[in-house]
């Protein structure tokens, strides 16, 4: 029951690097794979979680070597969290790749579309439960690269271009993080997380140099990946450019891994005491509330769709960052729930687009009115998320913005709840528009037909998400219990 | 004179920053894309050359023990760390490598602004 953590991560590494090999010839069978490796994970995290609950959280060493010298992998209910989240939501991209990657990636690419896939998913889980500097380097690098070839692997040349412009500032943000691990191994001689953050108060005290260049390399580095405000440039392109299911994780999870990451090592290893010596918590404040506005108002000038939902991503990382920043319970807990929540909003509208872009080819939203008579379900969904971006009660973006909102209040910030209510109307105006215009414009010319007819691989999923999303909604009890736990941790720290 | 007292001192720690940020200048500022992929490459190498130092202790000779002899042992940690920091590298680097590749197919050019003025002209 112990080994489960690891066991989860090789799975998907075993199926990442048996795919081309198993796919050569068949090129339907690596998808298979991949459904079913990732669905049996999240079964088997589902088990971890269970026997996490009786036996409480636990470190678990990799090859039975104890910190200093093995690794050692943190199975914490922060960590179960995150890769039940990854698993779930990838699950169902997975199953909408099945109908929407034929149209996108040439079929002898399909494997290797299947590794990158699987690569990537390895690479996010071990992400959620490293507890070693290095590891965590290592498994950065793995997304990194992972994630840009996802982009490029559609042969179109905005797809390379994006995935350059990504790498390229990914890998800048890759030295600040390994010179930032290298600044924290001089001064505490680890790099294992606990035994750095053991190590920390005295560091801090003879070192204070060290800590804090280290404190801002990490935070320059992650915010870099996640896309934190300033530092989001990459962002818009790499997502709007990519297949439909490489949008859908890249917005969905990839960002917010970063971001975990960054929250735990700030609040675990540097913990309350180096963040009370610099204003970092007051500065993220900023940074995030310059997200959650700016990101948005990119968002209203965009035509593109795809674009349209990138730049909404930049701004729901800034609920993440500001959540988090708050340093109240409440406020934390926000900010994870919304990586959950927002996962599922995000996949739900980039699938949803994938899908009209599957069957119309128009990426214009001017061009999209009347659609929802010929797309029911497919804009009846986009709706859901739509609502729920905006933040409407019964849908799960609310829940998300009410603990944020309280999270506020909690930590004697209201101003923070007047830049909550303002996006939620920017969000209004550039998602309420696209959804009223296809409900109640007139169809264009072109092509006719009456139903959606996209196939039923990419309806399942497009409705699992959209169900998804009301039923968090109206019943978030046992996601928030999870939720709570995953912030009493960090928290207490 | 405390402080040039210490960049003196750890020369090899000052030396690897200034390599470090001509490295992320180059890859920030120039638009040629094969020289940023070499700024990528300075910029790692500096890292390494850091982290390497990190553990270098003076007089120190590689670690390998034999039996009845105390000498002083650089610390192999940062520099077994490196190799997997080197690797990393050179697979950053192929993929960057064959992105350019990849858009000279399509553009005929490995410079980034020329791209930015065929699209341009393009729109």
């Amino acid at each position: 029951m112990n080994h489960l953590p690891i066991v989860v991560i090789c799975t998907s590494l075993i199926g990442a690097f048996a795919s081309p090999v198993l796919g050569k010839g068949r090129p339907w069978l690596p998808g298979i794979l991949a459904r079913i490796i990732v669905p049996a994970n999240a079964v088997l995290l589902g088990i971890l979680l269970a026997h996490v609950g009786d036996v409480g959280v636990f470190h678990y060493f990799v090859g039975g070597w104890a910190p200093p010298w093995g690794i050692a992998l943190n199975v914490d209910y922060l960590s179960l969290y995150m890769a039940m989240a990854i698993h779930v939501i990838s699950t169902i991209i997975l199953v909408f790749a099945r109908g929407d990657l034929g149209h996108e990636v040439r079929l002898d690419g399909h494997r290797w579309y299947y590794t990158l896939f699987l690569l990537l998913v390895a690479a996010m889980t071990a992400l959620a439960f490293s507890n070693d500097f290095f590891n965590i380097f290592v498994f950065t690098e793995v997304a990194t690269i992972a994630a840009c070839a996802l982009i490029a692997i559609k042969a179109y040349r905005e797809c390379v271009e994006a995935s350059f412009k990504y790498l390229i500032l990914s890998t800048v943000g890759s030295g600040f993080i390994l010179l930032a691990l290298a600044l924290l191994y001089m001064v505490t001689g680890h790099f294992n997380l606990s035994l750095v953050a053991g190590e920390m108060a005295a560091a801090a005290e003879a070192y204070p140099m060290n800590i804090m260049v280290a404190l801002v390399l990490l935070i320059v580095g992650f915010g870099v990946k996640s896309a934190m405000f300033p530092l989001h440039v990459w962002l818009p392109d790499a997502h709007s450019s990519a297949p439909s299911p490489s949008s859908a994780i890249l917005s969905g999870l990839v960002v917010k891994i970063y971001a975990v990451v960054l929250i735990r090592v700030i609040l675990t290893v540097f913990g309350r005491g180096v963040l009370s010596t610099a204003p970092i918590a007051e500065m993220l404040l900023l940074l995030s509330s310059a997200a959650i506005i700016g990101g948005s108002l990119f968002a209203l000038a965009q035509r593109d769709i795809k674009r349209l939902l990138a730049y909404s991503t930049v701004a729901q990382i800034g609920y993440i960052y500001l959540g988090i920043s708050l340093l109240s319970e409440s406020g934390t807990m926000g900010g994870l729930v919304h990586i959950f929540n927002h996962a599922l909003m995000k996949t739900l509208l980039f699938l949803a687009a994938g899908a009209m872009i599957h069957q119309t080819g128009l990426r214009d939203i001017t061009k999209l009115s009347g659609i929802a008579k010929k797309m029911p379900i497919t804009m009846g969904v986009f709706s859901i998320g739509a609502l729920s971006m905006v933040g409407i009660p019964g849908f799960n973006g609310f829940i998300s913005k009410m603990y944020l909102a309280t999270g506020a209040f909690e930590a004697g910030k209201p101003a923070f709840i007047i830049v909550i209510l303002l996006s939620s109307l920017l969000n209004g105006l550039y998602y309420l528009p696209i959804v009223v215009r296809a409900f109640l414009g007139a169809p264009d010319e072109g092509e006719v037909f009456t139903r959606d007819r996209i196939p039923l691989s990419m309806t399942i999923p497009l409705v699992a998400l959209g169900l998804a999303c009301i039923y968090f909604g109206l019943i978030p009890g046992p996601l928030l219990e999870l939720v709570r736990r995953a912030a009493e941790h960090l928290i207490l720290l | 004179m405390n402080i040039i007292q210490g960049l003196v001192d750890n020369y090899f720690y000052f030396a690897s920053i200034v390599i470090f940020l001509i490295g992320m200048h180059i890859m920030l500022t120039h638009s040629n894309m094969i020289k940023k992929i070499m700024g990528m490459n300075i910029m790692e190498t500096a890292i390494f050359l850091f982290v390497v130092s990190i553990g270098y202790v003076d007089g120190g000779s590689a670690p390998i023990v034999i039996e009845g002899q105390t000498i002083r042992f650089i610390n192999p940690l940062p520099s077994a760390l490196i190799l997997t920091g080197l690797v990393v590298g050179v697979s950053l680097t192929a993929f960057a490598l064959s992105l350019v590749i990849e858009l000279y197919k399509c553009y005929g050019t490995t410079d980034s602004d020329e791209i930015m003025a065929i699209r341009r002209r393009e729109q």
